[in-house]
C-alpha cells in the first residue's frame, strides 16, 4: 500500500501539468496520505505487530464486563433543603441517600417506584421521577476503584468507561481488559483487598487495631470549606470503634498522638499514616468514636490523595452494589483469525470495486486513479483512526462500506464531468465538478446525520462503526474527492 | 451487467410505482406481525433479548457439541462453512454465567463468549430505537433543506422508510436477527437510500433539459454507483460467510438486501413519482 503516493505523483508528471502539483487540494491529499502512512507504520513505543493501529477486543483478544449499578437517581421538587430530604429518605429506606444536586438524590439500593415515591413524600417533597443509575461523583469513584484494581495487575491494557446518559446519570460501567480471559477478568473485577488499621506502639513496631470488615461505610472525598483540607470520612462499626479506642489508649496515642500515628494498610502495604488530631485524641480517650475522617492535604494534590485513600479504604469494594449486565471475551487466537478474515475481506472488496468500475469505464486512465484514490481514502482513515478509534469488527465493516460508497461518489464526479462523453472546457468542467460535489455533500450530510445518534449514545461497539463511517465520509468529501476531480481533469484534458 | 436493461423512460409512472409500493405493503404486514409476536419489528438476537452466544472453532461435530453442552439452555447451533460454530443459549444469572464460562473454556479454550443480561438488552433496545428515530428525523431535515419542495422531499424520506421496512421484513424471512450490528447496518441504509434518491431528485429537479435524458443519465450513474457499493459489500459477505464471522456477514447481508430495495425504490417509485410531479407541474 505504501506505493500509491509515488504512483500518483508519476501520473502528475506524465499527464499532468505543473498545475496539479500546485493545486492545494491535491497537495493536502498527498500530505495527508504521507502523514497517515507515517502514523500507521512509524515505529513508536512498544507495540505488537507491524502497525500502530489499535484493535478492539474482538480482534485483539480480551474480555469486557459491563456492570449495572443497583441504585436509583430520584428527581424531586422540594420546598425544603435537599439535604434534609436525603436524610429523611435515608431513614425511611434504611440505606445511603446522597443529594447530587438541588433536585436529585442518589439511592444506593434498588427500590420500586412506589417505595421511592412514598419515601419522597414522607420527606415532604414532590416525586418527579426516578431512573436507574448513580450520580457523577459515585460513578467517578467506581471508575477509580476499578482502575486501581485492574492496574494492580500491571501490564494489561485496560479501559474503564462509565456510560452516562444525557441527564448525567450513569447506569453502567464497562471494563475492557485486552489479553485477559473471562475467568481472570471476573476475578480481577470481583477481587477485594485486605484493609487493616494499625497503630504505632513502641519505636517502629505497630499493633493491630482492625480489619476492613469493621469499616461499614466510606464517603466520597470532601474538602473542609474552612481550612481547604481534603479528607475522606468513614464509619466504623461498634466493635471497630471500641478496638480503636482500646489500642489508642494502650499505646499512648491519646496522650502523645505525634509519636503514635495511625497507619492504614492495603494488602500489607502502607497507604496512609497520620497522628490523631488533638480533638479526636481527646474524645477517643473518653469514649469510642464511630465517625472518623482521614485528612490528606490541600489543593489538587490533597484531592488526589483523598481519592486514592477512598479507594484503599474500600479495599476494592464498590460504593454501590453492581450486577454483571453483560460480558464477552475473545481469545487471542480467535482475534488473530478474525484479523486475517478482515484483511482478506478488505482486499476482496477493493478488487470487486476495481473490477466493477473497470467494467463500466474500461479506461485505465480513469479506473486506476479511481481505485488509488479509494485506497488513499482508506489509508487516511486508518491514519486518523490510529489516534482516535480502535478498530473492532463493526468498525471494519464500516471501513469496507466506506470503500464502497467512496467509489460511488467518484462515479458521480466522473459521470458529471464527462457528460456526453466529451471533456468540456476547463471553466465548464469546474462548474460541473462543483455541481457533483454538491450532490455528494448533501448525501454525505444525510449519512452523517443518520450515524450521529450512535456516537452520542455510546452503544458500545456501534460507536466505532459510526465514527469510522462519518470520518470516511468527511475525508472523502473534504479531501480526496475534490482532489480526484482535479486529477481526472488533467488526465482527461491531456487525452483529448 | 450489459445484459440488464431497464429503460426508465419506457414505463408508465403509475406502473413504475406499483411494484415497489406493493412490496412495501407486504413488508409492512410482515414487520407488523413480527412486532406483535416479539415486541420488535425484527426477531431480536441476544444483544436485545438477552442471552449468551458462544463462537467455537473446532473439528468436533455438531452432535459432540450438543453432548458437551447437555443440561445447558442451548437454543441453537449455527454451523459455518469452515468448521466454526455459533451457539446460542438462553439468559443466565451471574453465578450460572461464571460457572458456564469456566466450563466452556475448559473444553474449548479459544472460544469467544458474549453474554447480555435481559435488563441490559432492554436498555440497548430503547437506545437503538431512539437512534433510529433521531436518524430519520435528522435525515428528513437535511432532505427538506436540500430540496425545499415538500413532495419530492417526502418521497425521498419515504423511500428511506420503505427501504428499512422491506429490509426488516427480509431479515425476518431469512432469519437474520436484530442485533447491535444489524441495527447499525439498518441506520446506514437510511444514508444509502437517501444517497441515490438525492442524485436522482437533484438531477431531475435542479437541472435544465429533457426529462427523459435526465432520467436516463441519473439512472446510468445511479445504477453503477449502487453496484460498486454492492460489489464491495458482496465481497465482504462472501469472505465473512466462508470465514464464519457473524458480525461481518450479518452487517453485509443487511446492507446487500437494503441496496437491492434501494434500487427498486429509487428507480421505480421515486422516478415514477418525479415524473408525475413534473408532468403535473407543467400542466399547471
Amino acid at each position: 500500500m505504501k506505493k500509491q503516493p509515488v504512483q500518483k505523483r508519476e501520473k502528475k508528471e506524465y499527464h499532468g501539468v505543473a498545475a496539479l502539483i500546485r493545486d492545494p487540494q491535491v497537495i493536502i491529499a498527498a500530505i495527508l496520505i504521507i502523514a497517515a502512512l507515517v502514523a500507521i507504520f512509524a515505529p513508536v513505543g512498544d507495540r505488537e505487530g507491524i502497525t500502530n493501529l489499535q484493535f478492539g477486543l474482538d480482534l485483539e483478544g480480551g474480555s469486557w464486563i459491563q456492570l449495572e449499578f443497583q441504585a436509583d437517581v430520584v428527581t424531586v421538587q422540594t420546598p425544603v433543603d435537599i439535604n434534609a430530604v436525603a436524610k429523611s429518605m435515608s431513614n425511611t429506606l434504611d440505606c445511603t441517600v446522597i443529594p447530587i444536586d438541588l433536585g436529585k438524590v442518589e439511592i444506593d439500593k434498588k427500590f420500586t417506584e412506589a417505595e421511592l415515591k412514598s419515601a419522597v413524600e414522607k420527606a415532604g417533597a414532590v416525586f418527579i421521577g426516578s431512573e436507574p443509575g448513580v450520580g457523577e461523583d459515585t460513578a467517578d469513584s467506581v471508575k477509580r476503584i476499578l482502575e486501581s484494581k485492574v492496574n494492580s495487575l500491571g501490564t494489561s491494557d485496560v479501559k474503564v468507561n462509565v456510560l452516562t446518559n444525557l441527564n448525567g446519570v450513569a447506569q453502567y460501567v464497562r471494563v475492557e481488559l485486552a489479553g485477559v480471559d473471562m475467568q481472570e477478568a471476573q476475578e480481577i473485577v470481583g477481587k477485594q483487598g485486605l484493609f487493616e488499621i494499625r497503630v504505632q506502639s513502641v519505636g517502629d513496631s505497630t499493633e493491630h487495631v482492625l480489619y476492613g470488615d469493621s469499616v461499614v461505610s466510606v464517603q466520597t472525598p470532601m474538602m473542609d470549606p474552612a481550612t481547604g483540607v481534603w479528607g475522606v470520612g468513614f464509619t466504623l462499626d461498634d466493635a471497630g470503634a471500641l478496638a480503636l479506642q482500646k489500642a489508642c489508649i494502650e499505646t499512648g496515642a491519646t496522650k502523645n498522638p505525634a509519636s503514635h500515628p495511625i497507619n492504614m494498610y492495603l494488602d500489607s502495604e502502607m497507604v496512609y499514616s497520620a497522628p490523631l488530631s488533638y480533638e479526636l485524641a481527646l474524645s477517643i480517650s473518653k469514649h469510642p468514636v464511630n465517625q472518623l475522617s482521614a485528612s490528606t492535604g490541600v489543593g489538587d494534590e490533597g484531592k488526589k490523595q483523598a481519592q486514592e485513600l477512598e479507594v484503599h479504604l474500600r479495599a476494592g469494594a464498590l460504593p454501590v452494589e453492581v450486577e454483571i449486565a453483560g460480558s464477552g471475551s475473545t481469545s487471542a487466537a480467535l482475534g488473530d483469525y478474525f484479523k486475517i478474515i478482515c484483511v482478506i475481506a478488505g482486499i476482496a472488496a477493493l478488487a470487486a470495486v476495481a473490477l466493477t468500475v473497470y467494467l463500466r469505464y474500461r479506461v485505465a486512465a480513469i479506473v486506476l486513479p479511481m481505485v488509488l484514490i479509494n485506497v488513499a481514502e482508506v489509508v487516511i482513515l486508518l491514519g486518523i483512526a490510529v489516534f482516535i478509534q480502535q478498530l473492532d469488527l463493526a468498525a471494519i465493516a464500516a471501513l469496507i462500506a466506506v470503500l464502497g460508497t467512496g467509489i460511488d461518489q467518484l462515479v458521480i464526479i466522473t459521470d458529471e464531468v464527462m457528460h456526453e462523453g466529451r471533456v468540456p472546457s476547463k471553466v465548464l468542467y469546474l462548474k460541473r465538478l462543483k455541481r457533483a460535489l454538491l450532490i455528494i455533500m448533501t448525501s454525505a450530510a444525510t449519512v452523517i446525520i443518520a450515524m450521529f445518534p450512535l456516537i452520542i449514545m455510546d452503544l458500545s461497539t456501534l460507536k466505532g462503526f459510526a465514527i469510522i463511517n462519518i470520518l470516511g465520509i468527511l475525508i472523502g468529501v473534504l479531501i480526496t474527492r475534490p482532489a480526484y476531480g482535479r486529477i481526472v481533469m488533467e488526465i482527461l484534458s491531456k487525452k483529448n | 451487467m450489459k445484459k440488464f436493461k431497464y429503460d426508465i423512460n419506457k414505463y408508465n409512472p403509475k406502473k413504475m410505482m406499483a411494484v415497489p409500493a406493493s412490496l412495501f405493503a407486504v413488508a409492512a404486514v410482515i414487520v407488523i406481525i413480527t412486532f406483535i409476536m416479539t415486541g420488535l419489528p425484527v426477531t431480536p438476537g441476544i444483544d436485545f433479548a438477552g442471552g449468551t452466544a458462544v463462537t467455537i472453532y473446532t473439528d468436533d461435530s455438531k452432535e459432540e457439541l450438543e453432548a458437551y453442552f447437555e443440561g445447558y439452555d442451548l437454543k441453537s447451533i449455527d454451523e459455518g462453512i469452515s468448521g466454526g460454530y455459533y451457539l446460542k443459549f438462553g439468559p443466565m444469572s451471574n453465578e450460572e454465567m461464571m460457572a458456564f464460562n469456566d466450563y466452556i473454556l475448559e473444553g474449548y479454550p479459544d472460544a469467544g463468549i458474549d453474554q447480555i443480561g435481559a435488563n441490559f438488552g432492554a436498555t440497548l433496545q430503547a437506545q437503538a430505537f431512539l437512534a433510529l428515530l433521531l436518524a430519520f428525523l435528522g435525515t428528513a431535515v437535511v432532505v427538506f433543506i436540500a430540496f425545499r419542495k415538500i413532495l419530492p422531499a417526502l418521497t425521498v424520506v419515504f423511500a428511506g422508510v420503505a427501504d428499512i421496512t422491506i429490509t426488516a421484513a427480509c431479515m425476518n424471512i431469512f432469519g437474520i436477527e436484530l442485533s447491535l450490528a444489524t441495527t447499525a447496518a439498518l441506520l446506514m441504509l437510511i444514508g444509502y437510500s437517501v444517497d441515490s434518491n438525492i442524485l436522482l431528485t437533484t438531477k431531475v429537479l435542479k437541472r435544465q433539459g429533457n426529462l427523459e435524458e435526465k432520467m436516463e443519465g441519473a439512472f446510468h450513474t445511479g445504477f453503477i454507483m449502487t453496484s460498486t457499493t454492492f460489489c464491495a459489500i458482496l465481497a465482504m459477505f462472501i469472505v465473512s460467510l466462508i470465514g464464519n464471522v457473524p458480525t461481518l456477514y450479518t452487517i453485509s447481508a443487511v446492507l446487500l438486501i437494503g441496496l437491492i430495495c434501494d434500487l427498486i425504490f429509487t428507480w421505480g417509485f421515486n422516478a415514477g413519482m418525479l415524473k408525475l410531479y413534473i408532468s403535473k407541474g407543467v400542466r399547471r
